[in-house]
């Protein structure tokens, strides 16, 4: 999503992709070797001095697709609790929810499905907050994301909806996403 | 021990069918992609989990590291494809057979022109 507000952006002839800062290049760095080394998990000389070469030239070149803010924004205790029980409570508990429920109509002899796309205002204003909710609509069975557009400084989402109960596009947005977006806003503005 | 690893594969194993089945049943390619995401979600990750649980328990830490590490990515990566594919679906011009109850997105798009 992160993508297309950028395109759409330089196709008004405005914003560029920002300068790479120095700090985000060693946390992409950081990120990279940490997963290089979970991937290979063999702790001797040679593993880390590769590990580290290779993630050094991937995060010269790609920090800047990667980090447009502040790095080190999530150090912080309640940013990063509110992110820890995101990502361990709300989300999979609406992912289980929703998992059944969708199980449960392809399972259904009758095979309810009312299906039509709806659009959905948001309150969250960071690319990167916009980026993570869309990302977990379209994760949660039953729903899609399909595009973001932004009109008079509101965020609107598209969302294929597999069984439309209201075509009100506010209370549309609080049956899908009202505790996903709650959560989300504890973590980014 | 086994039995937890045996309730996570067929958790997997029970979403990942109900997911086929969707695939096979539903009537346009929009709801279809729908039922697919069950799949990639609670059907991969009941097995991820399982094989992770099975792989501490037998010992092998680094196996089970990676495996859950595959999941993270699985989960992270699977949501741009989906909504790419759907994006990508609607401005060829598939359209469903019986007709959307609401398409805000299409009466959008036409205005934009």
């Amino acid at each position: 999503m992160i993508y297309l507000k950028k395109t759409e952006k330089l196709e008004k002839g405005g914003v560029c992709l920002k300068k790479t800062s120095l700090s985000a290049v060693i946390s992409t760095f950081i990120l990279c070797f940490v997963f290089y080394m979970l991937f290979t998990f063999a702790f001797n000389l040679e593993e880390i001095l590769v590990g580290a070469v290779v993630s050094l030239i991937v995060a010269v070149f790609t920090a800047k697709f990667f980090i447009h803010d502040n790095p080190f924004y999530l150090f912080s205790t309640s940013r990063f609790g509110s992110l820890l029980r995101y990502v361990l409570l709300i989300f999979p508990k609406e992912l289980l929810k929703a998992n059944i429920d969708v199980a449960k109509r392809a399972l259904n002899p009758s095979l309810p499905v009312k299906p039509g796309i709806v659009k959905v205002p948001s309150d969250l204003k960071s690319e990167y907050a916009l980026s993570m909710l869309a990302n977990s609509i379209t994760l949660t069975p039953g729903t899609i994301t399909m595009d973001i557009a932004e009109e008079d400084g509101k965020n609107y989402y598209y969302i294929h909806w597999i069984d439309v109960a209201t075509t009100n596009s506010e209370k549309a947005g609080e049956t899908i996403k009202g505790t996903l977006e709650k959560g989300i806003g504890g973590i980014w503005k | 021990m086994r039995i937890i690893v045996d309730i996570f594969l067929i958790f997997g194993c029970f979403f990942a069918f109900a997911g086929t089945v969707g695939i096979i049943r539903m009537p346009d390619s929009f709801c279809r992609m729908q039922s697919s995401t069950n799949i990639a979600t609670l059907g991969t990750l009941g097995a991820v989990l399982g094989g992770a649980v099975y792989s501490f328990w037998s010992g092998n830490i680094g196996t089970g590291v990676k495996v859950l590490v595959i999941g993270m990515f699985i989960v992270l990566t699977n949501p741009i494809a989906g909504h790419a594919i759907c994006k990508a679906a609607y401005k060829y011009g598939i359209r469903p057979d019986k007709k959307f109850v609401c398409d805000d997105y299409g009466r959008d798009i036409a205005d934009g022109k």
